[in-house]
């Protein structure tokens, strides 16, 4: 008796030997030529924002956790949200980042997803209402405006998709010109948590007559707070 | 012609009648296309962004077995269970079968081509389980019973106020709520989202599998990908086993022009790879803290269901595609016809080879003579299929089953004998011209007699000129002397 599996590769090693499949050029290297030296942060952050803006997100600029807790505060005001989920401190790369929101009055409501069944459902349930998701990020990509997020211990998936507002602190020093050239310098990265993300601007959708709506699933609202 | 053709046929005439789905279709069709052309204007060196993504498609399907092995031991190795289906009904029996163990009553699942391609929500629902697509476009679909009628655009088919009856109707939607294309979207997200904190299953196709580490890459838009994938206790992915690639360079290269090819985005919203279930840490509070969030199990279902049988044949080239329906947009009979026509999961130039080739040429030959052959589906190809070669292989090989009518079956060798006869050949050019000549009215033919009728059913045939090439070659020939 053979498994499916066997019988599936047999099936396939079979048909590569009858394929008639197209002679490619030779060559397993791009024939794309080589990048320029990467550009420099500044040039790459304005890049970025010219990206992101163009997505509808928003960037802004801070420095220390002051500034960038009031950057945060200001924005949890204008979508009345009181509350949020987000990376823990040392992850999010801007020491005394979640002390300086609690003194602005914002609650950080923690989580660690339950593997129960009955008592997961409960646990998601507390976060619906929860208006405010802070992250950092490992990543973000001048050419598209995309943060590369890493999940793991203290920097969980939900915080950049559950609420209504996103809003990622960067340090500029992050920036990379692309993707390929992320994926270049970091050839295992996709490896480094259960899941890496690549967030390009808000959740979007023109299903219903072409039409781009805005937050139809993930956040409606992506602000991006670049730091030196 | 077979009954399948013949339908065929009848769904073409339905859809040339609908006024409203052809305004939509050209709106749709020509916008996406309108935004590839841009996005690939964009791109410095386009050319060469496609040819890097056919060589990491091709590269790999050219070592399918081996990769999908490694991919497999990848994925097991990171905590996945990867299960093998031979056939869409070991596809439906093992989901299910996950689902009636863990005794799930309600699965999210965010577009995929490959489930429509099994109809896992209908086995999901008899198993007991409710399925809710949370794709907004494939919600509507699934709101309205109908079925998807673009990969990329579902309902592409559909108006504003369709979409505002249904919601009225089916979700109890007031006045308010449907007030604009906005109010409806929020509305399908706060309904959605109560679904998503409820399921117990999340269910995705795959857009790519990368070897070397074993992850699955999920794009989308609306963030529906990410949450199937992450708030479930459990998820599902049905990978068709020839979406793979080596690496994540590979990866990368098929990124750069898959939405540009799809919607003319630089890059999709979300590009969600994982790698295994949620990561747990030493446990107890002992040892490292784990993950706080994502699926505790993630199961891989690698589906054959005749691919590895198209690998055989020399339709082999299509499984370098990677859905992004560039070449609907690009189709002069999509964008009259629209997806439903065609009958099967994946309509247009794509669809006319991968439904023979999956389900065989009895009933899907005939959507391969739905197209001028002109070519523009390999144009805007991201990974620069041959489609107008294949969909030739397609007619020459249902010819030779005699699958073609019996009339082209006895003209064609005749035609070969007659053509391969200069003399005969001239004879029977002039005879045919004559002929023709005698039904023509104000030079143009309007209904020809017998099956070529067929032809002259929908358009009408100029009058061939008095004289024949020939003969006013030779004419000119003479009065130059």
């Amino acid at each position: 008796m053979t498994s499916p599996r066997e019988r599936i590769l047999a099936s396939i090693r079979d048909g590569l030997l009858k394929a008639s499949l197209p002679a490619e050029p030779n060559g397993a290297t791009s024939r794309r030529p080589d990048s320029p030296a990467p550009p420099a942060v500044r040039e790459m952050a304005d890049q970025f924002a010219a990206a992101l803006t163009a997505l509808s997100g928003h960037v802004h600029r801070a420095s220390g956790a002051e500034g960038v807790a009031g950057v945060i505060a200001g924005i949890a005001r204008a979508h009345q949200a009181a509350s949020f989920i987000s990376w823990d401190d040392a992850h999010i790369g801007c020491p005394g980042l979640l002390a300086a929101l609690s003194s602005h009055g914002l609650e950080r409501v923690t989580y660690d997803v339950s593997s129960d069944r009955d008592r997961r459902a409960a646990d998601v349930h507390a976060l619906a209402g929860v208006g405010l998701g802070v992250t950092g990020a490992h990543a973000a990509l001048a050419d598209n405006g995309g943060l590369v997020l890493v999940s793991g211990p203290g920097r969980g998936r939900l915080a950049s998709v559950l609420p209504p507002v996103h809003v990622a602190v960067v340090d500029e020093r992050r920036l990379r010109p692309s993707l390929e050239a992320l994926l270049r310098e970091e050839p295992r990265l996709l490896d480094a948590g259960s899941n890496v993300v690549i967030v390009a601007g808000p959740s979007r959708t023109a299903d219903i007559e072409m039409t781009l709506t805005h937050g139809v699933h993930g956040p409606k609202h992506v602000h991006v707070i670049l730091t030196p | 012609m077979t009954e399948a053709a013949l339908a065929f046929h009848r769904r073409i005439d339905a859809a040339l009648a609908d006024a409203g789905l052809r305004r939509a279709l050209a709106l749709t069709a020509g916008r996406l296309a309108g935004g590839r052309t841009a996005a690939f204007d964009a791109l410095a060196d386009a050319d060469a962004c496609r040819d890097d993504a056919r060589r990491a498609r091709a590269g790999a399907i050219a070592r399918l077995d081996s990769l999908l092995d490694q991919f497999a031991r990848e994925a097991s190795a990171r905590g996945c269970s990867v299960h093998w289906a031979e056939t869409a009904a070991d596809a439906r029996r093992i989901i299910t079968g996950i689902a009636r163990e863990r005794n799930i009553r309600l699965a999210v699942k965010s577009k995929s081509m490959a489930t429509e391609e099994v109809a896992l929500n209908e086995a999901l629902e008899q198993a007991g389980v409710r399925v809710v697509e949370t794709d907004l476009g494939e919600f509507v679909v699934q709101l309205a019973a109908d079925r998807p009628s673009h990969i990329i655009a579902p309902i592409v088919h559909l108006s504003r106020q369709d979409v505002a009856a249904l919601f009225q109707d089916k979700l109890g939607a007031t006045a308010a709520d449907v007030a604009d294309i906005p109010s409806m979207t929020a509305l399908a997200r706060r309904v959605l989202r109560a679904e998503f904190l409820q399921a117990g299953m999340g269910i995705s196709g795959v857009n790519l599998a990368v070897a070397d580490t074993g992850s699955l890459c999920i794009v989308t838009n609306e963030g529906n990908g990410r949450l199937t994938t992450t708030l479930p206790r459990v998820h599902v992915a049905l990978l068709g086993l020839e979406r793979i690639v080596a690496s994540a360079a590979d990866l990368a290269g098929v990124l750069t022009v898959l939405a540009r090819s799809a919607t003319g985005q630089a890059s999709p919203v979300y590009t969600n790879v994982m790698t295994g279930p949620r990561r747990r840490g030493g446990g107890a509070g002992t040892g490292p803290a784990g993950e706080p969030d994502g699926p505790e199990e993630l199961h891989i279902v690698i589906l054959d269901n005749g691919r590895s049988r198209i690998l055989g044949t020399p339709l082999s080239e299509i499984l370098y595609c990677v859905r992004c329906g560039a070449c609907l947009n690009a189709c002069p009979v999509y964008r009259l016809i629209g997806g439903h026509a065609y009958g099967g999961v994946y309509p247009g130039p794509v669809g006319s080879v991968v439904m023979p080739g999956l389900h065989g040429l009895e009933d899907w030959s005939e959507l391969a003579h739905a197209s001028s052959l002109c070519g523009a589906c390999r144009d805007v190809c991201p990974v620069k299929i041959d489609l107008p070669h294949l969909l030739l292989e397609v007619r020459r090989e249902a010819a030779s089953r005699e699958l073609a009518p019996l009339w082209i079956r006895a003209a064609m060798p005749a035609y070969s004998a007659v053509a391969t006869r200069p003399r005969l050949y001239r004879w029977a050019g002039r005879a045919a011209a004559r002929l023709a000549r005698l039904l023509q009215h104000d030079g143009w033919i309007r209904r020809l007699p017998g099956p070529l009728g067929a032809w002259t059913a929908s358009r009408d045939f100029p009058a061939p000129s008095a004289r024949s090439f020939v003969e006013e070659h030779q004419a000119r020939k003479a009065a130059a002397k």
